[in-house]
């Protein structure tokens, strides 16, 4: 464990040299509840509640699930793999004795604890601004399980994304596959806008998917909702991360012989 | 005690053959043709502990396309491959360990981080103990003398320096293989000369068995007793490398340049002119003839001569024409 702590490490300390980077990534997460705010101001100006949600408790969501979309970084795992695998340089990974997974997963984490600093001061600033009135649950049970939904949504993005990275050793070039992605599971996550407003044969099937518990059922814990659903939001996470611990390793030994190193 | 071993090695690439202009383009998407590549055919190589061999050949040669092999980057298409009682592309982390590579336009190097950051890193990967990498620091930082730029950003170092970094993070954890592809590329003459020096006292201090690519004839000449020359992915000569250069580099080039323009210079016998002007003349002559040429070429008053070897490709393309494949 002791490698993966420094590959932790080293990232975190990698992202301290670029300041502007990090303010820039502040002021994103600044504008996204800036939006919303007035989005869903100009929606709550003739009526008092949508899907169930308050302006109040709408704009709770969103500074939860702006912060959580924000911290799930593992888009950078994937974008990293397949620049590095098209440009030949994808072999330095290969080469030390490390497993392959588990070094981006912990470039993931170094770049998530980096962020997750200013992320919160973000979420601070705004609720100070507009006067936010959070809506937390009052049960400790359902707060445990709602970050250890977090933390299973986070293994599962990042296990995704890692596939993802892999199906480049057979395809070359899925730039435009992982644009249309990162669209898609900013909706089907529920960063958007809550899922409680799709229909609701909609919102049962997303209910076997494990996108629906990377972000919109932890932000909706946190905030005192679908509480009957901590429990069974774990269990559903875990499978998916199994059946895709399965498919990874069957990946990666048919395509890894696949892998050219071109460009070296 | 052999530490590479290999028999009948071959790898062969698929790859897409484009067909020309744009309507060539729109084909491809939904007809593809492709051709097979050959890049390394049939090699049988066997490399003992501690040698320092050097892998010579022209661009497309194969020669890093044997060392992704040996290093199990990539996998090979058919025959076998021993390092160290490992099948590399099985990419065990005990193998890993063992070995190390350098890739002289790859870097393991964290660019906004300092060298020290990334010793760290590598450290704990490698799992070594806190005294050997004190030690082993102590002995490549003063080797390469380099101690006063190990907090220094990487991306603010010269590539030369940058190259001696790469050096130490691969031979922190004392690699039974050492595997250096193009190490010398891109440096100037003096920071070449010094990096050749380190790679010498390396293999003699520490034993390292070291696999050596390089264009420049000055690398293998100075650093490998043994050279196999690759030449279409096959081995065409296996031996001993001064007896390669005494057999097979048999011409110099010599480009002489004048102050004032000379008309009456009378060629050399048996030159052939690969340049001319009243200013510049350049020549390729018998390695023989070399110091009479000099003499002879005084009475001009030259401001400038050079002297140049033949190019590896001239090397390889003798070898290939005479059919003398020499094995060790």
């Amino acid at each position: 464990m002791r490698k993966y702590r420094e590959i932790i490490r080293i990232y975190l300390k990698a992202q301290l040299a670029w300041r502007a980077d990090a303010l820039f990534n502040m002021l994103f997460v600044l504008a996204k509840i800036m939006f919303a705010y007035l989005l869903w101001g100009i929606i709550y100006d003739n009526r008092s509640e949508v899907a169930g949600f308050t302006f109040q408790g709408m704009l709770s969501y969103y500074l939860l699930s702006a912060f959580l979309s924000q911290i799930e970084m593992s888009k950078c795992i994937s974008e990293e793999m397949t620049a590095r695998i098209r440009n030949g340089t994808f072999s330095k990974y290969m080469v030390v004795p490390v497993n392959v997974q588990g070094y981006f997963m912990a470039m993931e984490m170094g770049k998530i604890l980096f962020y997750i600093g200013f992320d919160v001061i973000a979420v601070l600033i705004w609720k100070c601004l507009f006067r936010i009135q959070f809506t937390f649950t009052k049960s400790i049970m359902v707060a445990l399980c709602a970050v250890i939904i977090i933390l299973l949504g986070m293994i599962f993005m990042a296990q995704l994304n890692y596939y993802l990275g892999i199906l480049t050793l057979k395809y070359q070039e899925i730039g435009t596959f992982l644009m249309i992605k990162n669209n898609l599971a900013a909706l089907v996550t529920g960063s958007l806008v809550p899922l409680a407003l799709f229909p609701d044969a909609v919102l049962k099937i997303m209910k076997f998917l494990p996108f629906y518990y990377v972000v919109y059922l932890p932000s909706m814990l946190l905030s005192g909702k679908c509480e009957g659903e901590a429990v069974s939001g774990i269990v559903t996470l875990i499978i998916w991360c199994v059946i895709m611990e399965a498919v990874l390793s069957i990946t990666w030994k048919c395509y890894s012989k696949k892998y050219e190193g071109v460009g070296i | 005690m052999n530490v590479i071993e290999t028999k009948d090695l071959t790898k062969t690439y698929k790859r897409f053959k484009k067909k020309e202009g744009l309507r060539g383009s729109l084909e491809g998407l939904w007809k593809r043709e492709y051709e097979e590549k050959t890049a390394v055919s049939h090699m049988d190589l066997e490399i003992a502990k501690g040698e320092f061999v050097g892998l010579i050949g022209p661009n497309g040669a194969g020669k890093t396309t044997l060392i992704k092999m040996l290093t199990g980057i990539i996998a090979p298409t058919s025959g076998s491959i021993d390092v160290l009682g490992f099948y590399p592309n099985d990419l065990k982390n005990k193998f890993k360990e063992q070995y190390a590579v350098v890739m002289g336009q790859k870097s393991q190097l964290f660019f906004e981080l300092t060298v020290n950051d990334t010793l760290r890193l590598f450290k704990e990967i490698y799992g070594i103990s806190e005294q050997v990498y004190q030690k082993n620091k102590e002995f490549y930082t003063e080797l390469f003398d380099v101690k006063g730029l190990m907090d220094v950003q990487v991306r603010t170092l010269s590539l030369g320096e940058r190259m001696k970094m790469e050096l130490i993070v691969a031979l922190l954890h004392n690699p039974q293989i050492l595997f250096l592809d193009e190490p010398t590329i891109g440096l100037d003459a003096i920071a070449a000369k010094q990096m050749r020096r380190f790679l010498k006292e390396v293999n003699e201090e520490k034993g390292t068995t070291i696999l050596l690519t390089s264009h420049y004839m000055e690398d293998i000449k100075s650093l490998c007793e043994r050279s196999i020359v690759i030449n279409h992915g096959a081995k065409i000569y296996d031996g001993n490398t001064q007896e390669l250069f005494h057999k097979y580099q048999r011409n110099k080039k010599l480009t002489v340049s004048f102050e004032k323009p000379v008309d009456d210079f009378e060629m050399p016998e048996g030159a052939v002119i690969l340049e001319e002007s009243p200013m510049k003349k350049v020549f390729r002559i018998n390695l023989e003839t070399v110091n009479a040429t000099m003499h002879d070429i005084m009475r001009y008053e030259p401001i400038d001569i050079t002297i140049e070897e033949d190019e590896i490709g001239t090397v390889v393309e003798r070898i290939y024409q005479e059919g003398s494949v020499k094995h060790a």
